[in-house]
């Protein structure tokens, strides 16, 4: 039963993802004194975008069709690892966290190479930067990891995510306000929102991601555009997962299969809200401050685990 | 049966040499030595497999023939290291029956036919040794021959003085490890591996010491830890691919076999310090040997350096073992020995395979500076296919057999947090974070390498007109990459040896619970993630070919694509500290900067270790021997005076003593 449900939660991560996006635009758009576009919208873009052509540049290689499907693909199991509904996920071992960061980095390395692949400058352009922010970010990503995990006694997300259930919210200690900074750094840069990069903009100053995929179209574009959206589900999911946790039921009961969705719809749109408030209030940052901005997600990551090792 | 096998390699290693020169006259004989060394590493695999899976000790004691204690024996260890040399060696061997018959002709194709089982030999006997005798004399012979190798691609000044700095560095480090031998000398029956594992268990701690020290710096050198890994760079890039594969490969892992030995077998528990001591030199070459890959955009030095990173990977789970045992977490201890052997396979399987690749890239291009190449894709299907499995292997993506070493690494620098002392269990999590850095530059390093070589329009002639290369030379990088991909994907074939393994060298190691979950995970997981691909290549996509749109400009052309260094800037930028970079930029005519008539660019990077650390040593050195030859007045009779000034010194002593 539980198996089901954990195939349930996997299927509402990745079928509820362009939603998730959806609402983050509006709730912008709202901020910003516009009547926005519908929260359904980004359906309705995979829709057009699966209907249309794919076209491909004459140089390129099977690399460049080959990296969507890639990278859709990583994201998906990536997104297996995470606990949404109740308090384990579809794949879970020893050690899954890290297969989970590195399994995102296998659909990031081959989004890099597709876009090197295109033989234009912008792919190439996007592909550097987002090498560079990838890289940094690596490190604060695991080690925020870690000193979860340090002070969960455990190297599972499922036994870090019933950890915390087990705690008081008011019992926490600083070293979780510590990793969730960490991580919430870490997770904008690895969804590329603002301040790292803007998925807004077409702008050759600015753009990484979108510089990356600008020779993609079609279905091509649709499955990037689609695993882009679970990654940030699925990150968003696994904080809340992390972090604030209650509300998830603890064992199976028909009760609890009513709630937890509720609750977790209610808490993925506080996260949205909390999104589309920082990407209003803030102006992306300049390329080079980004590894400042990645360095104070490392500082913030090591004195977590400094910490949580301290106070074990 | 595998006793056979075993001498069987011996034999066919040592009696090549004369085959190949007798064959080299009659030209139907010419595939007569390929195929001999091919038999003969195949042996050697299949003893090396059986001894590893069912130990029964193979021992050859040639001190009763010969008047010196030469002896060889097979216990595990020496067994997983000997299946590294084979498994490696026979698909070099593959490429090479194409590569050399391409590249060389005459006297230079039989030298290397000559000395490459020669090399294969020495380090045979380098890991099977067990006397310190064997052990050194194969020690001596692995950097004799390989420097034999690097000389038939030519001798010029530039290649003799780069030599020269490999076999200083070789010796120098070569005379650490006869120190560590010798000093068991006072304290042990005889030279020999049983007698100085008994020896070292009674020997005082200051010798213990002095003894690892010696180990660290000889066998560092040879593995080229930061800041001994000048020689790597250098050596690398001249010797011929197959060469560098194993000089890379395998060559560099002998090393850390005696490592192992010296600090697992023969000294066993130290203090915590040896670990930290090893660990921040894991640290800083993974690190500096990453980010020094990153500047390269010659493809052997960059895999030169990318070498002095994964010897960093592999030093890093080395000392979270040795701080492990001191802290007496057996377990935990095995675990992370456990990712440092494997590592070291898997860096001997994708290095090598890299290194053939580059070799390929020459042979089709011509040239191994990346910036030339590009597109060869499409020009090179198995080729670009299998070196993109190698470059995903070496960046430590899942399903690949690089994650694998990494993820039991990562696992056990969590298991630091376990324990009771608060050193370690800050230190070792924090190192994840080190791992995980080294890790994503190592990513960055190879998108680099893979985009820039293989993707994208070509940026010359040559790589425009390159054509896919013959069938032995893909054969041979094709078993590297299967090697990968199976490692990545059913780890349990090697996790299940390698935990015997260390469960022999750590007494009492009970590995922790779940942590080889992986290899019951992992085929799922590859399983689920290929299921998803091929869902995903199904839906149904109508491709059309159209030029990408050029902003309104004509046409997209090479020069306006990004290169390897624009690549890599913003990254160099951000790590600027670790280069120094010397620029210097020339704008001719000076008074008109924005209308220049030519522009010049140069940029080198200061190798600040040569600088700072080798040049006052080699000044130092030059002075003191600028002195000494002062003695050297060249009149006989002064001479006889020192002579017998030392032998009234010498009695003295004896007197005296």
């Amino acid at each position: 039963m539980t198996y089901a449900l954990d195939v349930l939660q996997l299927l509402l991560l990745l079928a509820a993802a362009p939603l998730v996006r959806g609402v983050v635009s509006c709730l912008k758009a709202r901020l910003q004194n516009r009547h926005g576009a519908s929260v359904w919208r980004p359906y309705s873009e995979l829709r057009k975008l699966f209907s249309k052509e794919d076209l491909v540049p004459p140089t390129a290689s099977p690399v460049f069709r080959l990296a969507p499907v890639v990278l859709f693909a990583a994201t998906v199991a990536a997104a297996a690892f995470v606990p949404a509904l109740h308090g384990s996920a579809l794949l879970g071992a020893t050690g899954d966290f890290i297969l989970l960061a590195y399994l995102l980095a296998l659909g990031r390395f081959f989004l890099i190479l597709g876009a090197t692949d295109g033989g234009s400058p912008f792919g190439g352009m996007g592909a550097s930067r987002e090498a560079l922010v990838s890289t940094l970010a690596e490190a604060p990503l695991l080690l925020g990891l870690t000193a979860v995990a340090i002070a969960a006694h455990t190297a599972t997300i499922a036994g870090m995510v019933r950890w915390t259930l087990a705690q008081q919210f008011f019992h926490l200690s600083a070293v979780h306000a510590l990793a969730f900074a960490a991580l919430a750094l870490v997770a904008i840069a690895e969804t590329g929102r603002v301040p790292v990069d803007n998925p807004a903009t077409h702008l050759e100053l600015t753009m990484i991601h979108e510089a990356m995929v600008l020779e993609y179209s079609g279905p091509s574009l649709a499955w990037i555009e689609w695993a882009g959206a679970i990654k940030l589900s699925a990150m968003m999911a696994l904080l809340i997962a992390l972090f604030m946790p209650w509300g998830m039921p603890v064992s199976f009961s028909v009760a609890g299969l009513v709630v937890a969705p509720v609750v977790f719809a209610l808490k993925m749109a506080a996260v949205a809200a909390g999104l589309a408030l920082l990407e209003s209030g803030m102006a992306k940052l300049r390329m080079y401050l980004v590894p400042d901005f990645l360095g104070m997600a490392c500082a913030l990551s090591i004195l977590a685990v400094v910490f949580t090792a301290m106070m074990r | 049966m595998a006793h056979i096998l075993f001498n069987s390699l011996l034999v066919i290693l040592l009696a090549l040499p004369a085959v190949t020169l007798l064959a080299s006259p009659f030209k139907a004989l010419r595939h007569l030595s390929p195929a001999l060394l091919m038999i003969g590493l195949v042996a050697g695999a299949v003893a090396a497999a059986r001894s590893l899976c069912h130990p029964c000790l193979i021992a050859s004691d040639l001190s009763s023939i010969t008047p010196l204690p030469f002896a060889l024996a097979l216990d595990r260890l020496s067994a997983y290291f000997l299946l590294l040399i084979c498994v490696v060696g026979a698909p070099v061997a593959l490429f090479s029956f194409s590569y050399v018959e391409r590249h060389y002709t005459g006297r230079r194709r039989d030298w290397l036919w000559a000395l490459l089982p020669l090399f294969l030999l020495s380090m045979v006997v380098v890991v099977t040794a067990s006397t310190a005798f064997a052990f050194l004399f194969g020690w001596e012979l692995m950097t004799l021959f390989s420097a034999g190798l690097i000389l038939i691609d030519g001798d010029d000044s530039q290649r003799r003085q780069k030599l020269f700095t490999y076999l200083l560095m070789m010796h120098a480090g070569a005379a650490a490890v006869v120190g560590a031998f010798f000093m068991f000398a006072p304290h042990a029956a005889g030279l020999d591996f049983a007698s100085i594992r008994v020896a070292a268990g009674l020997m005082p701690a200051g010798v213990r010491t002095a003894v690892f020290l010696l180990a660290f710096i000889g066998f560092g050198t040879k593995a080229g830890i930061v800041p001994l890994h000048v020689w790597l760079p250098k050596a690398h890039p001249i010797a011929p691919s197959p060469v560098s594969a194993l000089m890379s490969g395998v060559m560099l892992k002998t090393a850390i076999y005696g490592f192992v030995r010296f600090g697992f077998d023969f000294l066993g528990t130290g203090p915590a310090w040896w670990g930290y001591l090893v660990l921040a030199a894991g640290a800083l070459s993974g690190v500096l040997g990453v980010l020094y890959a990153l500047a390269e955009h010659d493809i052997k030095r960059l895999l030169a350096y990318s070498s002095v990173e994964n010897i960093g990977v592999i030093y890093l789970g080395l000392g979270a073992a040795l701080v492990f045992t001191a802290n007496h977490a057996p377990g935990w201890a095995a675990l992370a020995l456990m990712g440092a052997l494997l590592h070291s396979l898997n860096h001997a399987l994708f290095k090598s395979l890299l290194f053939l690749g580059a070799g390929a890239l020459a042979d089709a291009t011509h040239t191994l500076d990346i910036e030339e190449l590009g597109g060869l894709f499409n020009r090179m299907r198995t080729t670009g296919t299998l070196l993109l499995i190698a470059c995903c292997s070496i960046a430590g993506l899942p399903l690949f057999n690089g994650f694998v070493g990494e993820w039991l690494t990562f696992q056990s620098f969590l298991g630091g947090a376990t324990l009771a002392a608060s050193a370690p269990a800050i230190v070792l999590p924090l190192m994840a974070g080190v791992l995980a850095l080294i890790g994503g530059l190592a990513a960055a390093c190879f998108v680099n390498l893979y985009g820039v070589a293989f993707l994208g329009r070509p940026r010359s002639v040559e790589a425009g007109d390159a054509v896919e290369v013959p069938l032995a030379m893909r054969a041979g990088m094709a078993l590297l990459a299967a090697a990968c991909v199976v490692i990545g994907i059913a780890p349990a074939i090697i996790l299940r040896p390698l935990s015997a393994i260390v469960q022999d060298l750590i007494p009492g190691a009970s590995l922790p619970e779940g942590a080889l979950s992986i290899a019951r995970f992992v085929p799922w997981l590859a399983a689920m993630v290929i299921a998803i691909m091929l869902g995903v290549a199904l839906v149904r996509r109508v491709t059309r070919l159209t030029a990408t749109w050029a902003c309104g400009s004509p046409a997209l052309n090479s020069r306006m694509q990004y290169t390897s260094t624009a690549f890599t800037s913003p990254i160099r930028k951000v790590f600027a500290q670790a280069y120094r970079p010397d620029r210097t930029l020339s704008v001719e005519p000076a008074e008109q900067p924005y209308f220049p008539a030519s522009i010049s660019y140069h940029s080198i990077r200061t190798v600040h270790f040569e600088q700072a650390l080798y040049r006052p040593a080699v000044n130092t050195i030059v002075a003191a021997a600028n002195r000494l030859r002062k003695l050297q007045t060249g009149n006989i009779q002064v001479y006889l005076l020192y002579m017998f000034l030392a032998l009234v010194l010498l009695l003295l002593f004896m007197r005296l003593a």
